[in-house]
């Protein structure tokens, strides 16, 4: 169990005006979405763990989806620059479940726990500066690209802060710099999600390996032309509509092999796109259900929420969000936390 | 004097009056004590290698020849040098004639870490004094001698004219061994116009002279290495790479027994050792040691009595057993990860076949400690060729590390010198079948404490640097 | 991107793509700032990595400046490699650590694009040593390569020759500019932290000096392994 008070202190910093504690403290808005997972054939030599074992029905294992968008505003923003987030749970034999979190985001903000609660209180949304046409021309002259102007009722917005942290803090730049420039999908299965976190799985022969795993998706990533004025709502309709009757969305399941000279329990450092890349199968999307409550709202996944043949790296950032998610869960009154019940 | 004559083939060229003397021969004594030296003042530095080279001066160490070399006779101590770039420079080389030397040298082994997989434990950023700061280490003396009061003596009179940054301690253990418990300095390259006594009977190639010396024919047909400006000086010089490297016996030993202990439960032992076999191993042991030794065997192509394992699945051998002539093939008995096989092929099938033979590297090394504080023990090795990039480094990146010279041991490190973690290490025991097991989950062994790239110049070339004005 | 901050905002946004703004930033501003802060040329080829899925798959893109680029030149270029396709052919198979490799004709360049396994300076001197003989002739038709000649006997030299003809490969991820401008004028990288607004001046400016790039490691189907362990799979021996 982590230091409680970390774990209220990172959840509180992650609040902000326009959200709410009787939701998440960020990924507030989003849509639960069923579907089904079928490992591929290679996927068993890689990782024992059940969902990637060959299914007992060809359609596979039942999985719930969530997307969001990452900014914990209570109000859709969906045209808004912003990271967006893909929650998976798969659901296992005897009422048995694993979790695998991922966001549009490659890399996280922060090496450690301590630090990345320094960096969300730092990079707290701070009321929008528009920069005058003088302070944009003075960019222009030194090279540099002008922050954007803020979107049509946007009063606050966290870019001037990360960015100022990160200028003090290079390990925080790799995904400030990314998340800067991120943009608007056009629709929830035109991104790709990386789950960020190294994990340990285990191969049919007992071989660990360590892995880092992505979702790219089948229709292509595509985002929204960022010179155009951006829509606050379109992203569940068009998820709704892509689902409609018997059409479905897919996305594969890619896994990074991490190699000597990783680090493997540091989250805010890339591997480069030419590591060994296995293809562990294929996730396809059917139903939005009607009641959101339970099918996403009330759900709480946990990117801890493991099962036999995964282990979690030593990542101190993936060991605390055990803590963070619970605790948020619990704030919120989701479903309990699959770590209800269990010592950590 | 008359041996050499009498060994050395005529050849019009090759000069070993012109040659240090620890290139192309081992010396025989049992001590050697490395200095790690600054030029504080050129001029007194100057004089000190003038004399040196001429060795007529008492109190100043005569630079050792080749062709001093005598086997029945031999020197009661011998000195030689190797000089840095930055050593050159300090003595006032001028810029376009730094300018001819091989880029590798120039940028020295620090800056070579990656390449020579000195990361984590071993970067350079965690090396001690005085390798911590690589620019002001200019030359790297060496004394050879049974008896250490010439250690101290020699060390004097160096010390009057170079700073005296560090110095290291090397010692010969007992049987030629290293602290891994092997025989070591079995096989080394053999060369042309050179006799060695040592060598009567080893079947490899020769290796021209080329290999190791500036300016002669090189195993790359047609191919010679650059010979820096003048040429005329830098001709009968060589390159040196001088590691420390520290060997973590206990956690091999440690890992020997781990490896062991799984190997008892695995169905497929018997493929690697028959029941009973352990009659044969180190004079009969039980089963539990002698997985032990055949991990150790496989991991070094050796065992540690220096019987080849390719040659031989037991440590014991009834009657004669070259130690040297054999070749590895498909399917061979000795592992391809194993470190013999990755440091020297020999005719082996490799995946860069023109590169068979063209590797080979002289290496002389000494064991060194343990400190009576911390403990650290190691090798102090010199690794020696004509040129870095095409031996040393090419060794080093490609085949020691990455292993890209079979594709079933590509993508893995050296299990005994590689740069290896335990999270990723990867071993293949090769067994009596086509099946070979498995083994990971073992650390770095061996850990680079220190080091330099120095060039081994021949006497014209001390005797010209020690004659540079300005 | 909307706008509500009046005409002159609207109008200094659309500055980068005015004319008169891009003839001034060409003149005036670029060239102040290369002679402020410009970057000295970044080493072509790829980084040593002690990682084995870097050190699989290695791309050169070696543009080498034809003496003569008129059709006359550019023909002879042609005919030096048209006579020698046996021997690269033959050389490549014993060099054993190769993916794929081509020639091209590009404006004032003959290009080779190739794609290896392992050390980028022993696959240069293993393919010197066994098809030198075609680099002979290249070197015959282009820019500077009569000094390099023969290359067996200048091994070093042409090592160094084409890393510096090799196309400077771009970090994978844009940040990691800094760190290698700071590693090429000896800095340690990082230390103070670069301004992540300045990321686009160092890009300008690092352009400046490799106009040629390669735009990150690019995209493999099955990163990681190397030729031989490709052809050892497939049953076509190595």
């Amino acid at each position: 169990m982590a230091d409680p008070k970390l774990v209220q202190d990172i959840v509180e910093a992650l609040d902000i005006p326009g959200g709410s504690t009787q939701r998440r403290p960020v990924h507030t808005v989003g849509i639960g979405v069923t579907g089904h997972f079928v490992p591929s054939p290679i996927a068993p030599e890689y990782c024992v763990a059940e969902h990637f074992q060959p299914p007992a029905k060809p359609e596979g294992v039942p999985v719930d989806v969530r997307f969001s968008n990452g900014i914990g505003l209570v109000k859709e923003h969906d045209g808004w620059s912003d990271v967006r987030g893909m929650a998976v749970r798969f659901h296992l034999k005897d009422g048995k479940s694993t979790d695998l979190i991922a966001m549009t985001l490659s890399v996280f903000f922060a090496p450690t726990e301590t630090t990345f609660l320094k960096f969300a209180r730092h990079a707290r949304p701070q009321p929008c500066k528009r920069e005058t046409p003088w302070q944009k021309i003075k960019h222009y002259l030194k090279l540099e690209l002008p922050l954007p102007d803020p979107y049509p009722g946007q009063t606050e917005r966290p870019n001037e802060a990360a960015i100022a942290f990160a200028n003090e803090h290079a390990w925080a730049q790799p995904a400030v710099v990314e998340a800067s420039a991120i943009g608007a999908p056009v629709s929830y299965v035109r991104a790709d999600y990386h789950a960020v976190h190294t994990f340990v799985v285990t191969g049919r022969d007992g071989q660990e390996r360590r892995v880092r795993f992505t979702w790219a998706p089948v229709a292509g990533v595509l985002n929204t032309n960022p010179e155009e004025t951006p829509k606050d709502k379109y992203l569940q309709k068009d998820l709704r509509d892509r689902l409609a009757g018997k059409q479905t969305e897919r996305f594969t399941l890619m896994m990074q092999i991490g190699e000597i000279g990783d680090d493997f329990d540091d989250s805010s450092r890339q591997w480069p796109p030419h590591r060994k890349r296995v293809m562990m199968g294929t996730l396809t999307l059917e139903h939005v259900p009607d009641d959101q409550q339970a099918h996403s709202e009330k759900l709480s996944f946990n990117p801890w929420h493991l099962v036999e043949g995964i282990k979690p790296s030593g990542d101190p950032v993936l060991r605390i969000r055990k803590d963070v998610y619970e605790y948020s869960s619990n704030r919120r009154g989701g479903i309990p936390c699959p770590f209800s019940n269990v010592k950590g | 004097m008359s041996e050499i004559d009498a060994a050395v083939s005529p050849t019009k060229d090759f000069a070993p009056q012109n040659v240090q003397g620890n290139i192309l021969r081992g010396y025989r004594h049992g001590k050697v004590r490395h200095l790690m030296l600054e030029v504080s003042n050129r001029d007194v530095a100057r004089r000190f290698l003038a004399a040196s080279a001429d060795g007529t001066q008492k109190d100043v160490p005569r630079i050792t020849r080749s062709a001093d070399w005598s086997r029945d006779n031999p020197l009661e101590t011998c000195f030689n040098i190797g000089i840095t770039f930055a050593g050159l420079r300090a003595l006032g080389l001028p810029a376009e004639q730094l300018a001819t030397f091989p880029s590798e040298y120039a940028e020295g082994m620090a800056r070579r870490a990656i390449k020579l997989g000195d990361f984590g434990q071993s970067a350079p950023e965690n090396w001690p004094s005085p390798f911590d700061q690589p620019d002001r280490i200019h030359i790297v003396a060496s004394i050879y001698s049974n008896d250490e009061t010439a250690f101290d003596t020699v060390e004097v009179q160096v010390g009057r004219a170079f700073t005296i940054l560090g110095t290291r301690n090397g010692r010969n253990l007992p049987d030629d061994k290293v602290f891994f418990g092997y025989t070591d300095s079995i096989s080394q390259p053999r060369f042309k116009h050179v006799f060695d006594p040592d060598q009567v009977g080893v079947d490899e190639p020769k290796d021209p002279l080329g290999t190791v010396l500036l300016g002669y024919v090189t195993h790359f047909e047609g191919v010679e290495f650059a010979i820096p400006e003048p040429k005329n000086v830098f001709r009968d010089s060589a390159f040196n790479a001088f590691r420390v490297l520290q060997q973590n016996t206990d956690a091999f030993e440690a890992y020997l027994s781990k490896a062991a202990t799984e190997l008892e439960k695995n169905p497929r032992q018997y493929e690697l050792l028959p029941k009973g076999a352990e009659a044969n191993i180190n004079g009969g042991t039980n089963r539990h040691e002698a997985l032990r030794e055949v991990v150790a065997a496989q991991m070094c192509g050796r065992w540690r009595n220096g019987t080849p394992y390719e040659l031989s699945p037991n440590s014991d051998v009834l009657g004669d057993l070259s130690k040297t002539n054999y070749d590895y093939k498909f399917g061979s008995r000795c592992p391809a990860g194993s470190h013999m096989r990755r440091a020297n092929p020999r005719g082996g099938p490799i995946v860069q076949r023109v590169a068979n033979y063209s590797r080979r590297l002289v290496r002389r090394g000494m064991s060194y400690g343990p400190d009576p504080e911390t403990g650290e023990h190691g090798l102090l090795g010199n690794f020696i060729g004509a040129n870095y990039g095409a031996q040393f480094e090419a060794v080093m990146c490609d085949w020691i590390n990455f292993g890209l010279q079979d594709p079933e041991i590509t993508g893995t490190n050296d299990p005994l010198l590689g740069a290896n973690e335990p999270e990723t290490s990867v071993f293949y025991l090769t067994t009596s079948t086509e099946h070979r097991i498995r083994l990971s989950g073992f650390p770095r062994f061996v850990i680079a404490r220190g080091g330099a790239y120095t060039m081994l110049p021949s006497l014209s070339a001390i005797r010209y640097l020690s004659g540079l004005k300005g | 991107m909307s706008d509500d901050g009046g005409w002159l905002n609207t109008y200094v946004n659309s500055l980068p793509e005015r004319r008169w703004f891009q003839f001034l930033s060409k003149y005036v501003v670029v060239p102040f700032w290369v002679w402020r802060d410009g970057k000295p040329k970044l080493p072509g080829g790829p980084r040593p990595s002690p990682q084995p899925s870097d050190s699989t798959q290695r791309m050169m893109n070696l543009l080498m400046p034809l003496k003569d680029p008129s059709p006359i030149g550019r023909a002879k270029a042609v005919m030096a490699l048209a006579q020698n396709v046996d021997e690269v052919f033959a050389g490549l198979d014993n060099v054993g650590t190769v993916h794929s490799a081509r020639f091209l004709l590009i404006e004032d360049h003959i290009c080779m694009i190739s794609v290896y396994d392992g050390d980028f300076s022993n696959y240069i001197r293993d393919f010197i040593s066994t098809i030198g003989s075609v680099f002979d002739a290249l070197m015959l038709v282009v820019e500077g390569g009569d000094k390099l000649r023969p290359c067996e006997k200048n091994v070093e030299a042409f090592i160094d020759w084409v890393r510096d003809h090799d196309l400077f490969q771009a970090p994978d991820f844009p940040v990691e500019l800094f760190a290698l401008q700071d590693a090429q004028i000896g800095k340690k990288p990082n230390d103070p932290p670069h301004a992540v607004e300045s990321l686009p001046r160092s890009l300008i400016l690092q352009l400046h000096a490799n106009r040629n790039i390669s735009l990150g490691g690019g995209y493999r189907g099955y990163p990681g392994y190397s030729a031989a362990q490709i052809r050892n799979k497939l049953g076509v021996g190595w």
